[in-house]
């Protein structure tokens, strides 16, 4: 989170040099699909740009042209008082019309591909947004988590999207198009990756404070690492026999924890927070603003706004012992 | 030669139309969900409220004949007619204020579920403008009482009266679509 | 309307001012009080360069914030404060009042009249914008400004989630400028209806003011809907209903629904007075007639139709349903049209022309083809899946920047070098002009083009932060070198006003040869405007007084 200035400096300058020699389009998520939504997005957007590309040289063509051609120079005499074209009219707005309804068949046909209908099968998985984070409910095994999403390659999922306060929006670029989370109102949105690997994936509509960090991640992974990850997030964690663990177990029942959290196998079952119950298997923490490991998770109950200001963590001004404590617990809970 | 007074008066109708159209979409689409609690169909007074909303809509009457003889220049028929036009918008809003207590007593208030919300927003926000018309008839009525407006200026009381005509027509809207929407 | 009729009394008497009591004041007094249509203009347009300031010194506290990723400059309230107040300051009270501030300056000097149809009525809407942004302002102190966005979007902004009175203020101050607005848009068409010089029909208008009298309707019909909604929401807000709350049953869409039934009309209400500006500089400095007169003039109503019918493509990633998205992509690719028609003209004036590259020109010019960028980017969301793809990130705020910053903007720069010297009596210098005009151009596509990129790579807008991923950084950081390349070419254009004010050249009536009735009196222009009004046969007035063997036949046309 914090590094020296001088160091941001020059990791900036290393990166713009960088970016000009090794720029590559690898880099640009909405132009690499890993779906055949996306791709067809993909697809539609590059011949559009081309189409717009073609329209803005022949524009600034033409006025480039006029600057030199016509600048007024010493001695010329008075211009033409020419005051328009019939012809001219028609062609340019018949000329755009034509374009834009080509443009228009090829966005109809996309859209269906872009985001199928729904049909009549039940979703498989329920995504909530919730201010600053995501519920994941795996509606067939039950499985709970946040902020990661794990999807088996190649397979179609149906998310049933949903949102708990305010509106949010599912957004990974290299899955496809974006879907607000409104409260009050279901949608669905078909999720597909064709290549295992790991897809950020970003809140789209702003939602308050902590709108930045409300991202999340699909895990795309091989149907047994995925049926494998599913065995172990139903597995329910065992108390600790450590004894530093079991002191962590101690303090997250008796602190106000279990008021907002759910982790299964405890009295903890509520949906103001994320569920912690494999929260050490998760590659991030705090909707994004840091990676997790047991320092930044220390970090994070240390001081939540540190990490995520404004978030709705609250600063239980913890002490050293406490926080190894529940971190030490919380570690266990894989 | 258009008038200025008549067409800023149009344009700013046009403008408050506008403004009245988003209240009702507002109103139609809550209406036509389900809800909890009181709605239309079992708060309303339709028989009452007609017996109210004629006394409005004929006052568009009085004002028309007020109008015609400020042309003829009988200003003493003016003041009459004015004084009714007033006195029947007066009744209107006495009307609605009965209505008004008699929902709050029921419970019926703004923050109480979405017809509550809708209902006393479009109704209030009509009563206001009823209110501000009332203003303006009595402020023409003193104007021809202190014999400041005559013919000539007939135009400015004409624009008063788009006004009120205005004001007299979203009630035709709103108890169309609300009092008697209910009954359907 | 008493002091007015009594000047109107008195025809041909002109320029002493002491004469009517309106304008018998001197100093600060004499511009407060006053209801001349000229004081009353530059009102508009000084304080909307006054909120452009402060506009501009939020956007640059945002930039200066995502120059480097995990940054902790500012807080992500305040960020999120300083972009609710970037939007709204920059909509409401700089574009806006700037524009309408050429409007009411300009109108009725083109036109042939003495002022507005109600004078006092036009004092009264600057009041009312004036005081609604302060108002705004005020929140600063009065328990933070709001922070749910200029489109402040439901339930967020509903009282669960904003617990602030920034957000009450917001609303109010909005309403109080709506009815400005409203009261403004109402004179000015009164004026173009009523006060037009005897020759002045409405095919002979200037075609700014034929922008600017579409521009008037809309602003008529889209101001109400935005006041019905922000009362709906205070009313949510204060008196506890349930409009827009769906924990009670509300809907969280009707917002959106309403906001953009105004908000897409809004998008042409700052940008159709800029088309006008470009529509009278580019001809001028063509030393040609405007190509298309009717067509430019047309496919403005053309736009002002269906800027009603498009609101619902920025709502493409709420899931609405397939044939309400199909029906808005086509609305929406269709507005592209009638605009393309525009620029085709502007350009034809220019063929055949005897161009003369002013600081004006210089931006107008500029004008078309950065607008042209935002125009076109502006298509790219007409298709729907690109929009499901690239809207609410910076690829969007690259577009909407290059309509509103390379449109608006860059014509609202044009319009003070050309005008300028009719407001003041005095030239802006050129040389410091040339200065001010590259730097802008510079800096606006260096802060501007690279966000498409960003966006493409999913870098969401109105974020407080951002991950280290790869190039994120150093695109963020050009963009913000550009602002402050911007920042600069701002210091320059404000030191040439002040100077030029002082030492500028003296411009006389009509220093750039121009046509229409506002260079046909003394610059600045007496109280009521004209000693005599030339005779007008055509849509150029001067220009068949200095050229009476080219004069201009109405309506000719040729292949």
């Amino acid at each position: 989170m914090t590094t020296h200035p001088t160091r941001t400096a020059l990791r900036l300058l290393f990166d713009f040099v960088g970016a000009i020699e090794v720029f590559n389009l690898s880099s640009i998520d909405t132009l690499n699909p890993v779906s055949p939504q996306a791709a067809a997005i993909t697809r539609l957007f590059l011949g559009v740009l081309v189409i717009l590309a073609v329209i803005f040289v022949l524009v600034s063509g033409l006025v480039v042209y006029a600057i030199v051609r016509y600048r007024e120079r010493p001695g010329s005499s008075m211009p033409r008082q020419l005051a328009g074209s019939r012809k001219l009219e028609f062609l340019w707005t018949a000329v755009p019309i034509g374009l834009l309804a080509t443009v228009f068949v090829f966005t109809a046909k996309t859209m269906r591909a872009a985001n199928p209908k729904k049909g009549t099968r039940p979703a498989d998985l329920l995504v909530v947004g919730h201010q600053w984070w995501w519920e994941v409910k795996y509606l067939k095994s039950g499985v709970i988590t946040a902020n990661e999403i794990h999807l088996p390659v190649g397979k179609a999922v149906l998310i049933q999207l949903e949102a708990a306060d305010v509106i949010h929006d599912f957004w990974v670029p290299q899955l496809g198009r974006k879907i607000d989370a409104i409260p009050g109102h279901t949608n669905y949105l078909w999720l597909r990756a064709d290549r295992p690997g790991v897809y950020s994936g970003i809140c789209a509509e702003f939602c308050g404070t902590e709108h930045a960090w409300m991202r999340f991640e699909v895990v795309v992974q091989s149907p047994e690492e995925f049926t494998a990850w599913e065995q172990a997030q139903l597995k329910i964690p065992q108390p600790p026999s450590e004894p530093e663990a079991l002191a962590g177990m101690k303090l997250f029942n008796e602190l106000t924890c279990v008021n907002c959290h759910r982790l299964a196998g405890t009295r903890a079952n509520q949906t103001a927070g994320p569920d912690l119950t494999h929260l050490a298997q998760r590659r991030m923490l705090a909707g994004g603003a840091a990676v997790n490991n047991p320092q930044t998770l220390a970090e994070w109950l240390k001081d939540p706004d540190r990490i995520k200001p404004g978030s709705n963590m609250p600063n239980f001004h913890l002490s050293d012992a406490q926080v190894r404590a529940l971190v030490a617990y919380l570690e266990t809970t894989k | 030669m258009y008038s200025k007074a008549k067409l800023a008066m149009a344009l700013f109708i046009a403008s408050e139309a506008s403004f009245f159209a988003l209240l009702i979409v507002a109103y139609v689409f809550y209406h036509g969900q389900p809800q909890n609690g009181p709605n239309a169909a079992d708060s309303l007074d339709i028989p009452t409220t007609t017996f109210y909303s004629l006394c409005l809509f004929s006052s568009s009457a009085t004002l028309w004949l007020s109008e015609r003889n400020l042309r003829r220049g009988q200003y003493d028929r003016v003041i009459a007619w004015l004084v009714a036009t007033i006195g029947l918008g007066a009744i209107f809003l006495y009307g609605q204020g009965r209505e008004y207590l008699r929902l709050f007593h029921n419970d019926v208030t703004i923050s109480r579920n979405l017809f509550g919300t809708t209902f006393f927003t479009l109704t209030g926000f009509h009563g206001l403008h009823v209110l501000v018309g009332l203003c303006a008839l009595a402020v023409v009525a003193g104007l021809v009482l202190r014999g400041l407006v005559r013919e000539r200026q007939a135009e400015a009381v004409e624009a008063v009266g788009m006004y009120w005509h205005f004001v007299d027509a979203v009630w035709v809207v709103i108890f169309g679509i609300v009092y008697l929407g209910s009954l359907v | 309307m008493k002091g007015h009729e009594f000047t109107e009394g008195i025809a041909g008497l002109v320029g002493e001012r002491e004469r009517v009591g309106w304008f018998s004041h001197e100093g600060l007094l004499g511009w407060v009080a006053s209801v001349d249509h000229k004081q009353v203009g530059l009102m508009y347009i000084v304080a909307a360069f006054v909120f452009f300031g402060l506009g501009g010194i939020e956007a640059l506290l945002m930039r200066i914030q995502l120059a480097v990723p995990n940054n902790h400059f500012l807080s992500p309230e305040t960020f999120n404060a300083l972009f609710t107040m970037h939007g709204t300051t920059m909509i409401f009270f700089v574009a806006m009042p700037l524009l309408t501030g050429f409007t009411v300056y300009l109108v009725p000097l083109m036109i042939g009249a003495r002022d507005v149809a109600f004078p006092r009525l036009n004092a009264m809407s600057f009041w009312l914008t004036l005081f609604a942004g302060l108002m705004l302002y005020f929140s600063f102190f009065a328990g933070g400004a709001p922070s749910a966005g200029w489109f402040s979007y439901t339930p967020l902004s509903e009282a669960a989630f904003s617990l602030r009175s920034g957000q009450d203020y917001w609303i109010l101050s909005l309403i109080v400028a709506g009815i400005g607005t409203v009261a403004g848009a109402i004179n000015i068409i009164v004026t173009v209806v009523t006060l037009r010089a005897e020759g002045m029909t409405m095919k002979r208008l200037p075609l700014f003011v034929w922008m600017n009298f579409v521009n008037a309707f809309l602003m008529l019909f889209a101001l109400p809907v935005l006041n019905a909604a922000l009362v709906m929401l205070l009313i949510d807000r204060q008196l506890h209903a349930h409009f827009f709350t769906p924990a009670s049953g509300g809907s969280a869409l009707l917002w959106q629904h309403y906001f953009w039934a105004f908000g897409h009309p809004e998008v042409y209400i700052v940008i159709l007075p800029a088309f006008g500006m470009i529509s009278e500089i580019i001809p001028v400095f063509s030393r040609k007639p405007i190509f298309g007169y009717e067509f430019v003039a047309a496919s403005t109503v053309a736009i002002a139709f269906l800027s009603f019918t498009v609101w619902a493509h920025h709502m493409f990633a709420v899931g609405l349903g397939h044939i309400a998205n199909l029906f808005f992509a086509v609305a929406s690719m269709s507005i592209a049209v009638p605009t393309g028609v525009k620029i085709f003209n502007w350009t034809a004036t220019m063929y055949g022309g005897q161009l003369r590259f002013t600081t004006a020109m210089k931006f107008a010019v500029a004008f078309i083809v950065m607008f042209t960028i935002g125009g076109l980017s502006g298509v790219s969301f007409a298709v729907v899946p690109i929009d499901w793809q690239l809207t609410d990130t910076y690829y969007l705020v690259a577009h909407m920047h290059y309509v509103l910053f390379g449109g608006t903007v860059l014509a609202s720069f044009a319009g003070i070098y050309y005008w300028f010297p009719k407001f003041s009596g005095r030239l802006l210098s050129e040389r410091l002009g040339s200065w001010h005009f590259w730097l802008t151009f510079v800096g606006l596509n260096l802060t501007f083009f690279i966000q498409h990129i960003l966006g493409m790579m999913g870098m969401p807008r109105r974020v407080f932060t951002y991950p280290a991923l790869p190039y994120w950084a150093a695109f963020n950081m050009l963009s913000t070198i550009g602002a402050f390349v911007l920042l600069i070419a701002m210091l320059v254009f404000l030191y040439n006003v002040v100077m030029s004010l002082r030492y500028g050249e003296t411009a006389g009536d009509n220093p750039w040869d121009a046509w229409t009735l506002e260079w046909a009196t003394t610059s600045p222009p007496p109280v009521e405007n004209f000693v005599r009004i030339p005779p007008i046969h055509g849509r150029r007035p001067l220009w068949d007084l200095a050229h009476p063997e080219l004069a201009d036949e109405l309506g000719k046309v040729d292949a």
